[in-house]
């Protein structure tokens, strides 16, 4: 499904992502750890088309497209979603009418008709049982005021709501309660299928007990350092990350 | 209500009506300055305890019958506990050069609620100058929201006097420029006594070589214990050759007050618009969307849900560079 090979990216003479290689397949889940400032949210951006990052070399391939010319609602359209570390409040735009707009935007492109008033409703319901959000949370801008794990369930109903085939989710874990986590984590496990995958990055081994890895990748320094099935987080929690990077 | 014109539905400036009117509401037009049926200078009173819900509405233009410059003006009075809505349209319908000067004096005695929702929107060789000339005695009150939608050169000039204890002013602007297009907003306040409020919120959206003003002073007189004051003058210019001037003034001579002031000049939020784009929102979409948003802090202010509506129709239509298809670009208001 997705294709990374020797990505390189920058911003302004900083190099940040040094060389990414990475192959993600349909029905799998990839893990992405490593420490802070290692460029897991830039790995993340850039496969959203975030233009702050310039890609310098590499490339990226997405259901056997060229990621690399199109723009950041052009992927989403084919399929890849962020879900972001740190979600952006958007003031004076509700959260109904910003996902109704962007669901039929979707729609559009797959030549769908909108949705009717009832239809999108009905839908909306749904998916916003699936995290278990109040229908509270629609009327209100954007994310604007919620908490911080209010924040990441809003992406997950966004996620929900659009059903990405590539789903990449930047630490969506952190800022849950116990509960929220596992409302999300549950959610996120409903919407897998064997056609579509995610992508987690995380800090945290407790995430990864509920959304189960096939492979976790550690990246330090802008490259993956290493790659290795889901008992590598435990380690990591008990050891930490420089037996990993020591043995580079 | 008293009036010292005739209704008279009937009577339009040649093919013109006001093909959207809201549901209940009652039309007059002033053509060149004239009331049609009636006397100059327009004059409303609204007489003590009378409510009027229904809005009246003003539809102010000029046409090639008057090239000329022109200086009009209206009355409004608010008897005690009276109430009234107003909504002021001013369009111009020929392409002529128009200069236009209004005096409009609103008068609101002891607890009279007033609203004013001003539409402008007139053409490029337009220039408009209005002094609105505002008092409130106690308790009452004043909401006043400006579209200024399009225009040569707009300019607004408010003196507000809040003369009587627990009076209560807002205050919203909302004014689109591109083109050459010049919006002047100046506001002067007075907090003359104890327990008043006031609440200003101007905001522009400023494209290609528009260009904005807003000067704001709010006195708070030392008598004026206990005021509540807030003025704020937000700005995003969208082309590198925009320009906004602010200067928003706070003079303070009472010592307990809650007031503040505020100015700022920005541009899109790219945070914004890349999360928008991610959610498969297209570019050019997620940007109406903000300046709608940033738009809405302003248009929320008008009470009438239909009138809102409108205007927000209006301004989106604007926004997305739909009025020039027009070569007649005043009229696009429905
Ligand atoms: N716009 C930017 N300008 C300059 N440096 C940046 C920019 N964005 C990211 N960086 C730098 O790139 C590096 C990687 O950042 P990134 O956010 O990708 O890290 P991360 O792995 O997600 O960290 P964390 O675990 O803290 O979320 C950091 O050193 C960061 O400071
Ligand atoms: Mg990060």
């Amino acid at each position: 499904m997705l294709i990374i090979k020797d990505l390189h990216a920058s911003v302004g003479d900083k190099e940040i992502l040094k060389g990414i290689n990475l192959e993600i397949n349909a029905g799998e889940v990839h893990a992405i750890m490593g420490p802070n400032g290692s460029g897991k949210s830039t790995l993340a951006s850039v496969l959203a088309g975030r233009d702050t990052f310039t890609v310098t070399s590499g490339s990226m391939q997405f259901k056997g497209e060229d990621l690399l010319p199109l723009s950041p609602e052009e992927r989403a359209w084919k399929g890849i979603f962020l879900g972001f570390q740190y979600p952006i409040e958007i003031p004076g735009v509700s959260n109904v009418n910003f996902i109704k707009a962007a669901v039929n935007e979707h729609r559009k492109r797959k030549g769908l008709p909108a949705l009717s008033a009832a239809e999108f409703l009905k839908l909306m319901r749904e998916k916003m049982a699936i995290v278990e959000m109040d229908s509270s949370f629609s009327g209100r801008g954007v994310n604007v005021g919620f908490s911080g794990g209010e924040k990441k369930r809003n992406e997950i109903f966004h996620m929900a709501m659009l059903e990405p085939d590539l789903a990449i989710l930047d630490e969506t874990d952190s800022g849950l309660d116990v509960d929220a986590l596992r409302i999300v984590a549950t959610g996120v496990n409903q919407m897998r299928t064997a056609n579509n995958a995610t992508v987690v990055i995380t800090h945290y081994q407790r995430l990864l007990d509920y959304i189960v890895p096939d492979f976790i990748h550690v990246l330090y320094q802008g490259r993956i350092i290493k790659t290795a099935g889901k008992e590598l987080a435990l380690e990591i929690e008990k050891k930490g990350y420089d037996w990993i990077i020591n043995a580079q | 209500m008293e009036e010292n014109f005739i209704y008279a539905p009937s009577v339009t400036s040649g093919e013109f009506r006001c093909r959207v009117p809201l549901k209940g509401a009652r039309q007059q037009f002033i053509v060149n300055g004239s009331v049609q049926g009636g006397a100059s200078p327009f004059t409303l009173e609204v007489p003590e305890g009378c409510l009027r819900d229904e809005m009246l509405q003003l539809i102010s233009v000029r046409n090639a019958d008057n090239t000329a410059p022109l200086s009009t003006r209206q009355i409004y009075r608010f008897g005690k506990h009276s109430s009234g809505r107003i909504l002021q349209c001013f369009h111009t319908f020929t392409m002529d050069s128009f200069e236009t000067e209004d005096r409009v004096e609103i008068r609101l005695e002891e607890g009279a609620a007033a609203e004013f929702f001003i539409l402008q929107n007139e053409h490029n060789k337009a220039s408009h100058r209005t002094f609105y000339d505002i008092s409130l005695a106690r308790d009452a009150s004043l909401n006043m929201v400006f579209v200024s939608l399009h225009g040569g050169r707009i300019e607004n000039n408010l003196k507000v006097d809040l003369c009587g204890e627990h009076g209560s002013c807002d205050l919203g602007g909302l004014y689109l420029t591109d083109g050459k297009q010049t919006m002047i907003n100046n506001v002067e306040l007075e907090h003359y006594v104890p327990e008043c409020r006031s609440n200003q919120v101007f905001k522009g959206i400023l494209d290609d070589e528009g260009v904005a003003r807003f000067y704001g002073r709010v006195k708070v007189d030392r008598d004026a214990q206990k005021t509540e004051a807030m003025q704020a003058n937000h700005n995003i210019i969208i082309s590198d050759k925009a320009r906004a001037y602010s200067k928003p003034q706070l003079e303070i001579y009472a010592d307990d007050v809650k007031c503040s002031h505020g100015s700022t000049l920005g541009r899109l939020d790219e945070e914004e618009i890349f999360y928008m784009r991610t959610r498969g929102i297209p570019e050019g979409e997620a940007r109406i969307m903000q300046q709608m948003a940033f738009a809405w802090e302003v248009l929320q202010r008008i009470s009438s849900e239909e009138l809102r509506d409108r205007m927000q129709s209006l301004v989106e239509k604007r926004l997305r560079g739909e009025f020039n298809n027009c070569r007649n670009c005043s009229k696009n208001c429905c």
